[in-house]
């Protein structure tokens, strides 16, 4: 292993570029040059957006599923007029029938989402290259990439954990070009997955206000999508259980809305206060995910004294600079009234101002509105969203540095926790988030004046870090030639998507065949293999799908019964009891593989209803199950001296019922049971 | 005959009532109109109502008050005050500060209080400390301690230190790892371990045959409203809150005692939130402690931008000084010579105490005399100017000196009796003891004896220097010899400003400095620089007016207390009134609201548009009286939803004398609801008995601490409360982006009451009442239907008041819950989702 400092020189250096950042907040060089677009001055009130224009559209795969693809018309485009773009198609396995019990969502493809030319690979791979590199040109006809299998999120997890693990214990130690080098790589297309998953989130959104009841998508299905989508970004998301699915949708989109709220608010009054113009701007759907700052041209000379704040705002101040008052880049004339609204220009005593753009931010980051684009200075947006990564990367990649190391650690934990808490635009999480949303805000909307929105595209890409990224036209480009590869992966007979479907089936199957060590080693045998190994079960189709179908039934009503369980005091007045019933029969009749956590919500049902047939289902369900926490949820109620003595004799029943036919039954139940029947003897 | 009469239905219809045990869900800013909404709407996925619980226990099997609103200001602390005790307001904000002392009554505040109980000098929360030196039972009195159960609340007596501890507990030990892990991985929230156990330790308490009264409070819909507008954020947290309902009744189902067990859900104010539009902040320390607003040093209560701050990681939250750069002549005496104090919360409302304007006065010319730069003939301008100042004030602040003296004198006779009395307590309890409470009661009498000494200290301390200004001759002046902090206090407001002085309030000096009228005397008109506040805050408005349906001004209306007898004097009988406010919304569109208490404790109200008032320099108050017309402040001549009784006309209905409950009753449905009511309720005085000094058979000590209790609450009385327009706020704290209440929209002060119980209880099922009540009603309604309010009077003192005379509530007891004649309906009738309306229903 060869290091280039020693662990003292790298904690020196480590302090110094510590020190750098401690008391260079912001530093940034200033670029005075501005793109000579002079547009004609702009009369146009504030329009109302056009329709957002998203479609869905549905293609069968053979095998049984259906492929459900969201277009939307990327009106914003300035060289994309070729009609809509496909822009997120999802695969949802319905094992050929209409029954929604035994559908299965599995792979999300957004379509900007592509293989990386070689030219982007090896950009990505070179250490502190925080810049992309132009654009793919040409996408894989193959396949294309899909950014999330939601049927199998826990492989994910597994395969990330693996990648961690063989960063730490054979590249890092290896040499540092390589640890560098792999670390660059993994971190670049790991954001760059991040941001199309973070776009697909964004469509499925806009197609979900859009469509209303009208959507192909149950409203838990898509609830499903985003949750499983949001989760995808924390190490461990993939393996949350099903049943909290739900609060992570909720509790996420609460959350993002309060902060995109919290950061419209700051922005306007930082604006107001600073006597700048503030102007959000909306997606489709109404939300505000950003805003833009403007200042009017008269102000910058006559206000010239004026004392200016830039906490939060993040750039120079702008009254008498020079740079402003010899502005020829974008401006827009305005029109308002005298309660300063804006009004256009034939609306008597409407008063004109000529504005003259200052920064974009995104609203959307955690804390504080996130600047993305400075019209005065290009590389201001850029150098704050490095500076985390610089500090990051010198720490980890170079010099080895990580949280064992106390001082590091402590001086690294005060700067991260007095950055954030004061607001500072350095150090801060990624910009990726805003910056994946602003891209598709601009090709969305086309109620921006052209020119602003080509001037905003440009300024954008140049916050870019990640050489994997594609400019927005090339984008559009790729969605679509992707799509007609994925249809055409979709249609092909042998190798195409009907025969990956069969072998995700069979790879489902492996629970129901295999124990849980057996699992285990199956999954590590993948996981070694790089994913070239993949067990499969074999077996007649037509037998693996009735297999399937079962599985996926009862695993349906097990969710569902989960769900009752855990929501209700009383069954049947938060619940259609018509339902709950259904769930059981199920069960009732299926269920003898169901698992313990299905015993244990039956069980609770059971102690939270008054409706006889319920109670009845339940009783019968827990004895229909094969395992041990039905039977000891039977032997409780049998000894639940509360309970109706019509249950408590059922339960018994039951109880010896199961030790008849030699059902799963613990030790000590037995004995309880043997009790029973030794009473019932006597 | 007639009373009697009444009195007698009133007792029969009462005596139908037997909850003997009553179970209490207090919720923060839960709106009527939101419950409302969401219980009609059907879940897609289940078919029932998408607030299931509330649709199962109210509106099937209970009863629901259509029109049930905040009697004053939809802000929490007042408006659980009012709640809790069924009395007329006296307290005025969620937090208030004594012009003299700068002391703060902060209501809000849990860390000092759950401090001063650990260190075991403190046992009850601010409101509870104050309900009590002004001799006001809350509800919970009303139950021995032994058999009630209350949650964290605002009002709260006592805290229970197992509840964190057994949160933390339960939290991780009733969940298996996988559960933590999940749990973990959707964001893992600390409040929630508070909130669970609250909620767990009602429902055990529930098992309990002892405990007859439970309360469960809960802030986070509150919360929810505060952060975001979105419609799936409240649902969500209205849901998590029909669920703690649900789980409390199916507990109560379970209990012996279901019969006779009451559930009631009560929330203190509505919210004004909006899915389409943010609401938005202005900054009013900003403005006050800008030139152009008076370069005040603003002193708050809550840490501005508190999220950002590194300071504001201190929980004890001291008073906040906001330093202004642009002060005229106290640069860099921020600490020593705040000159406003602002409390914002709630956050659709401000309110503002500003230094005497003229102490201010005062204090800048002393400061020019002692600079020694003022020529001869200006230096003896400037000082007959002081002295006449001094002489203008001399008999009020003689006489608040010479009053002050006597009263603290007998607050420290009082002081030491009460320690005397801690002293005699005993130093170690038994568990018997502790169970029944006497240990509380014990530490009550020290943590009293602590809070009044402290009062004494302090206002000892401005007497002193209010005696050296009064002390000051203008032979012997000499302003170089003195100090000014020993003539001017510290941290002090003095004495509450005037209509006059507020709208010529001195800031400062002019550019050109003291100037000289031709006589030689002191020019003050060309000295000072003034600010008249009212149209300082009326006219202020924003350049970035981004949202339709939001106006460019921030301020809606000012709203202040008016002498009374400045209005007799100039207008004779008609406007003869013992209490009136000022509204003011610009020069042409103003109002009076006037008030006349009868004996009966009736109150009568009336509506007096006027333009353009002005107090004159004898504190006569001149006026124009204008016609109704739209654009007057609370817009209530324009309003499509006022009703009035048939046949009678606008205008004619309008210019009359009404009382409270006619107001309310045509008032209620408008925008500004009963805001008219609630501004008399918010600016009036409202004596109670332990402030009235004037009883036979008191001791001169007994008169006077009285009379002290008495001039505190009107020290706490604030110079300007300011409205904010719809969809706007005073929040500087923070964002407060999804909605804000603290106003008289009825939007804000609409708010629920739902009542449910056992068979016994004879609350009826499915009873929808119309008629339209206020908070005062809630604690007389809630005596009457647990059989504890003595007939025919609705009197109630709980035994720890029993020196006090007994306590009328002043609210109607909600009759309709009592009338035999409310037939049951079936459960079916009123299901929301069949036709929207309700059979059993009782118009007003």
């Amino acid at each position: 292993m060869k290091h280039l400092f020693s662990n003292a020189e790298a904690r020196r250096f480590a302090s110094i570029m510590f020190a750098l950042f401690l008391l260079l907040p912001g530093a940034s060089p200033s670029v005075a040059a501005q793109s000579l677009t002079v547009p004609a001055a702009s009369d146009s009130a504030p329009t109302q957006l056009p329709p957002p224009g998203f479609r869905l559209e549905r293609t069968p795969v053979a095998g049984g599923a259906e492929l459900l693809t969201v277009f939307g018309s990327l009106d914003g485009l300035r060289h994309d007029k070729d009609g809509d773009v496909p822009l997120v198609s999802i695969l949802r396995d319905t094992l050929g029938d209409d029954a929604p019990e035994n559908d299965r969502l599995r792979y999300v493809w957004m379509h900007t989402y592509t293989r990386p030319s070689v030219k982007q690979r090896a950009a990505s791979a070179v250490p502190f290259l925080y810049s992309r590199i132009g654009n793919n040109k040409r996408a894989s006809t193959d396949a294309p990439p899909h950014i999330i299998d939601l049927a199998g999120t826990e492989r994910e997890v597994w395969h990330r954990v693996f990648w961690n693990a063989l960063q730490t214990l054979v590249f890092n130690p290896y040499s540092l070009t390589v640890k560098a080098t792999t670390h660059a790589y993994r971190r670049n297309a790991d954001d760059y997955r991040k941001a199309h998953i973070i776009r697909a989130l964004a469509v499925l959104t806009l197609y979900q206000s859009e469509s209303g009841a009208g959507s192909v998508f149950a409203p838990h299905e898509l609830k499903e999508i985003q949750a499983r989508l949001m989760l995808s970004q924390k190490t461990f998301g993939g393996l949350i259980d099903d049943l909290y699915l739900g609060r992570v949708y909720e509790k996420q989109t609460s959350q993002w809305l309060d902060t995109r709220g919290h950061n419209w608010e700051l922005l306007r009054q930082r604006a107001e206060a600073e006597g700048l113009y503030f102007e959000p701007l909306d997606l489709p759907d109404g939300n505000t995910t950003h805003a833009l700052l403007w200042i009017a041209r008269a102000d910058v000379e006559a206000q010239r004294a004026r004392r200016f704040d830039k906490r939060f705002l993040n750039i120079s101040n702008p009254f008498g600079d020079k740079r402003l008052q010899r502005w020829h880049g974008y401006t827009e004339t305005r029109y308002f009234d005298a309660e300063n609204r804006r009004v256009t220009a034939d609306t008597p005593g409407a008063r004109a101002v000529e504005m003259i753009p200052l920064a974009l931010y995104g609203l959307d980051h955690p804390k504080i509105p996130i600047m993305l684009v400075d019209f005065r200075d290009t590389l201001n947006p850029k150098t704050r969203e490095m500076s985390q990564r610089v500090l990051r990367d010198v720490a980890r990649a170079t010099v080895s540095l990580t949280h064992l190391d106390l001082p590091f650690f402590l001086g690294r934990a005060v700067f991260d926790y007095v950055a954030d808490r004061r607001g500072m635009d350095v150090n801060q999480p990624s910009r990726l988030r805003a910056y994946s949303q602003l891209k598709l805000l601009l090709a969305l909307d086309a109620s921006l004046d052209p020119e602003l929105r080509a001037e905003l595209a440009q300024r954008l890409e140049r916050v870019s870090l990640n050489p994997l990224e594609n400019d927005m036209d090339a984008e559009a480009r790729l969605a679509r030639t992707q799509y007609a590869a994925l249809l055409d992966y979709a249609r092909r007979p042998d190798k195409g998507l009907d025969a990956k479907l069969a072998r995700d089936r069979r790879s489902e199957l492996t629970p129901l065949v295999h124990s849980r060590p057996e699992q285990i080693l199956l999954r590590v045998a993948s996981v070694a293999s790089f994913g070239l190994y993949a067990h499969c079960e074999g077996g007649a189709p037509e037998k693996q799908i009735a297999t399937l179908n079962a599985a996926r039934k009862l695993s349906y009503h097990r969710q569902f019964l989960r769900e009752v369980a855990r929501s209700s005091a009383e069954v049947e007045v938060q619940w259609n009891i018509e339902d709950v019933r259904r769930s059981l029969s199920y069960v009732n009749e299926h269920g003898a593989r169901a698992d313990g956590k299905t015993a244990e919500a039956i069980g609770r049902i059971f102690a939270h209803t008054k409706d006889e047939e319920t109670q009845r289902l339940c009783l019968s369900s827990l004895y229909r199950i094969n395992n041990e926490t039905a039977k000891n949820t039977l032997v409780r109620i049998y000894r639940d001296e509360a309970a109706d003595a019509r249950w408590r004799a059922l339960s018994a029943q039951y109880l010896r019922q199961a030790t008849r036919e030699s059902q799963r039954i613990s030790t000590n139940d037995a004995r309880i049971i043997a009790t029973i029947s030794v009473m019932e003897g006597q | 005959m007639l009373v009697a009469c009444v009195c007698l239905l009133l007792a029969a219809g009462t005596s139908f009532a037997q909850a003997r045990r009553l179970v209490l869900v207090k919720v923060d800013g839960l709106s009527q109109d939101m419950v409302e909404r969401f219980v009609r709407e059907r879940d897609p996925r289940t078919g029932k109502s998408l607030l299931p619980w509330f649709e199962h226990i109210f509106y099937e099997r209970g009863t629901r008050l259509e029109n049930f609103y905040v009697r004053g200001m939809s802000l929490s602390a007042p408006s659980w005050a009012l709640l809790d005790t069924g009395q007329h307001a006296q307290v005025k904000g969620n937090v208030e500060f004594d012009r003299l002392t700068l002391h703060s009554y902060d209501y809000l505040n849990f860390i000092p209080f759950w401090l001063g109980t650990a260190g075991k000098v403190r046992v009850d929360m601010p409101g509870p400390e104050l309900m009590d030196e002004l001799g006001i039972p809350l509800l919970v009195d009303s139950y021995p301690y032994d058999e009630r159960h209350i949650s964290f609340q605002l009002y709260q007596r006592g805290t229970r230190w197992t509840t964190l501890e057994r949160g933390l507990k339960n939290r991780f030990l009733t969940r298996t790892p996988r559960e933590l892990f999940d749990e973990w991985l959707v964001e893992f929230e600390g409040r929630n371990i508070v909130m669970e156990q609250l909620e767990r330790e009602v429902l055990e308490k529930l098992k309990d045959p002892r405990i007859r009264y439970l309360d469960f409070y809960t802030t986070e819909f509150d919360h929810s409203t505060h952060h975001n507008r979105d419609r799936e954020t409240h649902l969500v947290s209205l849901q998590e809150l029909d669920g703690i309902i649900g789980r409390i009744w199916t507990t109560i189902q379970q209990t012996p005692q279901a019969a006779e067990t009451a559930l009631v859900v009560v929330s203190d104010h509505g919210t004004n939130t909006d899915e389409r539009i943010y609401s938005q902040g202005f900054n009013l320390v900003k403005l006050l402690a800008s030139r152009a607003g008076g370069g005040h040093h603003v002193i708050t209560k809550r840490r501005l931008m508190s999220d950002y701050a590194l300071k504001s990681i201190y929980p004890l939250v001291p008073l906040i000084t906001t330093t202004t750069e642009d002060s005229y002549y106290l640069k860099g005496q921020s600490t020593a010579y705040p000159t406003a104090l602002v409390d914002f919360d709630g956050n659709e409302r401000a309110s503002i105490h500003l230094r005497n304007s003229d102490l201010n006065a005062l204090h800048i010319l002393l400061a020019e005399l002692q600079s020694k730069k003022l020529s001869p003939a200006t230096t003896r301008a400037a000082t007959e100017a002081f002295f006449a100042l001094i002489e203008e004030h001399r008999a009020d602040w003689q006489k608040l000196h010479t009053n002050l003296q006597e009263e603290l004198g007998a607050l420290r006779r009082l002081v030491e009796r009460e320690r005397a009395l801690a002293a005699a307590q005993p130093k170690k309890w038994t568990q018997a003891d502790s169970d029944a409470g006497r240990d509380q009661e014990a530490r009550r009498i020290n943590a009293r004896a602590d809070s009044w000494a402290t009062d004494e200290r302090k206002y000892t301390e401005y007497a002193a220097t209010l005696s050296n200004l009064l002390s000051l001759r203008r032979e012997t002046f000499d302003a170089a010899r003195l100090r000014i902090p020993d003539i001017i206090a510290k941290n002090a407001m003095g004495e509450q400003n005037t209509i006059r002085e507020l709208q010529n309030y001195t800031i400062g000096l002019q550019p050109g400095g003291l100037t000289l009228a031709p006589d030689g005397s002191l020019d003050r008109e060309k000295s000072f620089a003034r600010v008249n506040y009212f149209a300082l805050l009326c006219e202020t408005a924003v350049r970035n007016n981004v949202q339709p349906g939001v106006d460019s001004h921030p301020v809606d209306f000012v709203a202040v207390r008016v002498p009374a007898e400045a209005l007799f004097d100039a207008h004779g009988k008609e406007f003869r009134a013992d209490e009136a406010v000022w509204l003011y919304h610009g020069e042409d569109n103003q109002a009076l609201i006037l008030a006349r208490h009868e004996r009966g404790g009736g109150l009568q109200l009336r509506y007096v548009p006027v333009a353009r008032l002005q107090q004159r320099a004898d504190g006569t108050i001149q006026y124009e009286r204008i016609p109704l017309r739209a654009g007057l402040p609370l817009k209530i001549y324009e309003d499509a939803r006022l009703s009035l009784p048939s046949n009678e006309r606008r205008e004619d209905w309008l210019d009359r004398w009404h009382g409270d409950l006619d107001w309310l009753r045509a008032l209620h449905l408008t925008i500004y609801s009963n805001g008219l009511i609630g501004l008399q309720e918010q600016l009036g005085r409202h004596l109670t008995p332990a402030m009235e000094a004037d009883v036979p058979g008191l001791s001169t000590d007994e008169q006077l601490i009285r009379r002290f209790r008495h001039r505190q609450r009107v020290l706490v009385e604030t110079d300007l409360l300011i409205l904010a327009n719809n969809h706007w706020n005073f929040d500087v704290r923070g964002f407060n982006p999804g909605g804000n209440h603290g106003s008289f929209f009825r939007i804000s002060t609409h708010s629920t009451l739902m009542l449910a119980g056992g068979e016994r209880t004879r609350i009826p099922r499915a009873l929808v009442i119309r008629e339209p009540y206020d908070s005062l009603s809630f604690v007389p309604t809630i005596l009457a239907l647990t059989n504890q309010l003595a007939r025919p009077a609705q009197e109630f003192t709980p035994a720890r008041f029993d020196a006090l005379p007994a306590r009328p509530y002043p609210g109607r007891i909600i009759n309709e819950l009592f009338d035999p004649n409310a037939k049951p309906a079936q459960a079916s009738t009123d299901t929301p989702g069949a036709n929207g309306r309700t059979k059993a229903e009782v118009s007003p």
